[in-house]
């Protein structure tokens, strides 16, 4: 068996690469987002490793790379349960009917692991680390073995997670939780990007308490090996590279383990029907609040899917966090002004857009209950309802939020006018683009038009929010006439009412405009939606 | 009832390059338990959606029960239901909760809903799963979710596309036993399948359709004709006859060497 053993590390990464070739040949739209991403994780990598090297010599740069060490390891900890679905040799679930044992198993996956753009941006990154702290040959040759043991902590760290997790990540909630993947890198980046200015003002002196932790912790203690051993602290170096050398054993014979266990028991697709205990829901209170017939029922669908559709609920997440930070951080910093509350608006307005595409190809059972424009009026009417019953309070109060911060509550009135308008202006282009450009949302993944109808949701979006901009055209003429002709001040309170009314015309005007479309292309609505 | 609960004229879907369906003539007869039969590919879903109102036909003409299907959708739509293969259903909603929806949005007071809906999850042998989330159900308990959702409005007709695919053999004897209380009092049901035992054993009425076109109508005594069975004579319709397994294969079997 012997012989088996030692030729099953190039199967796998055979197997790998075979995928990887795969995957690229299906479609040349993926080949050249593949290469367009090989290209700028390249540039990225090569732009690091600069920035690295000019880091060399400074102050303060030890503390500086072991967080960055330690910020990639948790990225690499973290990138298998958002992304389970990125490497198939990935999910040992699928070598279950192979005769295989854990231990040659793990050395051909953790090889195969190591082949990719991941691991190389990531060998880039701690080979400039080095470059950086390293100081003396002694520190580059403990530097050079620091680097790629850091490489296989994170490697194996990222396979050890997954493997853990498999049944979440096979399972339709691994699922929901990959698509908020893209909240969570975005969120982070807006941390990282806060982190970054205040070092920026206060300098990386700042950053050494947290260092001389981090130095402790594997992988980045074995980047900070070098460090040690350039001060001539031997002793130092070698128990920060030993401690990173165990954290790997450690992680290897975890991985094993769940290994042998994924092997050797049921998968979770079997498993999964009798975990939950049927919970006993009645008719939600809401509900009952609701009106009566068909606006009541689609309202309470609507919201529903807010909170259990993933892909709904990212978007509203991405719309209501984009339309609170930006008047508010703005005004935090003291740059802002009151109208950027009105983002709020436009943001959460944005929902309304394809409409349809986000029933996915479950249309049809819309489409089956509409058979006149007065349906698809009253369907659409309620899903402006739906979307209003979170809008309206929530614009209203980013405002006033941003009007307290920067005191500046004369101006009230006006800001709330042109939202109301302007969410008005998106709920009526938003209804018709609904009923004319509707396109396919994968609910699979990350993106979030299906291929070859891009063209479509750019006329839908941005056509549209440009033609709910000249909508308002009349409110924000007459909203800075009352700031800048001299008795307009006195006048400007009716910018309230009048934005709200204007707003409400428009909304019922989209969507009588809107009902007809939608009740005559019920097919090509269908049609175009199932893409996905 | 009488006269026919479908009548199709002349009706012509392209896809490109692709004939879908080309010109078809079909009346099925009301009061039937109707099998539209064909290998996969044959135009049997391009078909009943253009039936049902789900796809524009190129060219031809509906009428479902005396009514056209684009001239006159509501009258249409009121009195069929659909259950659609390869369609989503509102998965993030559980299994009662899909019932309420479909039953409200086709009008139904909501008292009314939530009784038939209560009964139609007994009879199908949901009640255990009607608060799990459609989109954690199994295949077999899709179908029966969709079926029940289709029965809601008591239509006078019922279009299934493969009601039986991947259903395992308890939830299809559930699903044959209330399509057979449905027909026994007078309404009709047209469903499509490629499991010709399935439809010998359930239809009376078939229709045999390949490369979008119908090959045979009628009453399945009829179609079938002298054949040993439905499976045979829909061979010979459509032309598969005499393909065996030749010698290639001659190593397969016997154990191993």
């Amino acid at each position: 068996m012997s012989g088996a053993q030692t030729s099953l590390t190039p199967v796998v990464v055979r197997l790998k690469l075979s995928l990887l070739r795969n995957g690229l040949r299906q479609s040349s739209g993926r080949r050249a987002a593949y290469v367009a991403s090989v290209v700028v994780t390249l540039l990225f990598a090569v732009l690091q490793l600069i920035g690295l090297i000019a880091l060399r010599g400074h102050a303060h740069a030890e503390s500086l790379i072991v967080l960055l060490v330690a910020v990639l390891a948790l990225g690499w900890a973290v990138m298998p349960l958002f992304f389970p679905s990125g490497d198939e040799t990935l999910d040992p679930t699928r070598l279950v009917m192979l005769p295989l044992r854990p231990r040659p198993l793990v050395r051909a996956l953790l090889t195969a692991s190591l082949v990719g753009i991941g691991p190389l941006f990531t060998l880039c990154m701690f080979a400039g680390s080095v470059i950086a702290i390293a100081r003396g040959g002694a520190a580059f040759a403990v530097g050079a073995v620091g680097a790629v043991l850091a490489l296989l902590v994170c490697v194996a760290l990222a396979r050890a997670v997954a493997a853990a997790n498999v049944r979440l990540l096979t399972s339709r909630k691994g699922r929901d939780l990959a698509v908020l993947s893209g909240l969570v890198v975005a969120v982070g980046a807006q941390v990282v990007n806060f982190g970054a200015q205040r070092i920026g003002a206060s300098g990386l002196g700042e950053l050494d308490p947290l260092g001389a932790v981090l130095r402790w912790v594997p992988p980045a203690s074995a980047i900070g090996a070098a460090d040690s051993a350039g001060d001539g602290e031997y002793g130092v170096a070698a128990a920060q590279l030993a401690l990173s050398a165990a954290a790997l054993a450690a992680l290897l014979w975890v991985w094993a383990r769940h290994l042998t266990r994924l092997m050797t028991s049921p998968d979770g697709s079997t498993l999964q029907t009798a975990e939950r205990p049927a919970r006993e829901r009645g008719s939600s209170g809401l509900a009952r609040l609701l009106p009566p017939g068909r606006t009541g029922t689609v309202m309470e669908r609507s919201l529903r899917y807010v909170w259990r559709d993933p892909k709904t609920k990212s978007a509203w997440v991405t719309s209501l966090a984009i339309g609170l930070i930006v008047p508010v951080f703005n005004a935090w910093q003291g740059t802002g002004s009151v109208y950027f509350a009105c983002f709020a608006a436009g943001m959460l307005g944005i929902q309304m857009y394809n409409q349809f595409g986000q029933d996915t190809s479950a249309f049809w059972m819309v489409a089956m209950t509409i058979s006149s424009p007065r349906d698809a009026y009253v369907e659409l009417r309620a899903r402006a309802f739906a979307l209003l019953l979170i809008t309206l309070p929530y614009a209203t109060v980013v405002t006033v939020v941003t009007t307290a911060m920067l005191d500046d509550w004369g101006a009230l009135p006006e800001a709330l006018g042109l939202s109301f308008a302007l969410l008005g202006a998106m709920l009526a282009t938003g209804a018709w683009t609904s009923a004319r450009f509707p396109y396919s949302i994968p609910q699979e993944g990350y993106k979030n038009v299906a291929p070859g109808q891009t063209g479509l949701a750019w006329i839908s979006i941005f056509g549209g929010m440009a033609a709910a901009a000249l909508l308002c055209a009349p409110v924000i003429a007459l909203t800075i006439w009352a700031n800048v002709s001299a008795g307009g001040g006195s006048w400007a309170w009716l910018l309230l009412p009048g934005g709200a009314v204007y707003g409400a015309g428009l909304t019922v005007g989209g969507l009588r405009l809107a009902a007809p479309r939608t009740a005559g292309r019920l097919p090509e609505i269908l049609a175009a939606v199932s893409k996905g | 009832m009488s006269g026919n609960a479908v009548r199709v004229q002349g009706l012509w879907k392209r896809f490109g390059q692709q004939i879908a369906v080309a010109g078809i003539d079909l009346e099925l007869p009301a009061g039937k338990f109707i099998g539209l039969v064909g290998p996969n590919g044959a135009g049997k879903t391009t078909t009943l959606s253009m039936v049902t109102g789900l796809l524009r036909p190129d060219q031809g003409s509906v009428e479902v029960v005396g009514h056209d299907v684009w001239r006159d959708p509501a009258q249409v739509k009121a009195r069929i239901g659909v259950l659609p293969e390869g369609l989503r259903m509102f998965e993030r909603l559980s299994g009662r909760e899909l019932l309420a929806y479909t039953g409200r949005l086709r009008g139904l007071p909501g008292t009314e809903v939530d009784k038939r809906a209560t009964q139609l999850l007994d009879v199908l042998d949901l009640a255990g799963s009607q608060h799990k989330l459609v989109v954690d159900y199994s295949t077999g308990m899709r179908k029966k979710i969709g079926l029940a959702a289709a029965l809601l409005h008591n239509p006078e007709v019922l279009f299934l596309d493969e009601p039986f695919e991947g259903v395992d053999p308890v939830s299809a004897q559930t699903i044959r036993g209330v399509l057979e209380r449905y027909t026994a009092s007078g309404a009709t049901v047209v469903f499509s399948s490629h499991v010709m035992e399935l439809v010998e054993s359930l239809c009376d009425w078939v229709a045999v359709m390949a490369a979008g076109r119908i090959r045979a109508t009628g009453p399945l005594t009829e179609v079938r004709g002298d054949a040993a069975s439905l499976q045979q004579a829909f061979l010979e319709l459509v032309g598969a006859q005499g393909r065996d397994a030749g010698s290639d294969l001659d190593w397969l079997g016997g154990g191993a060497r």
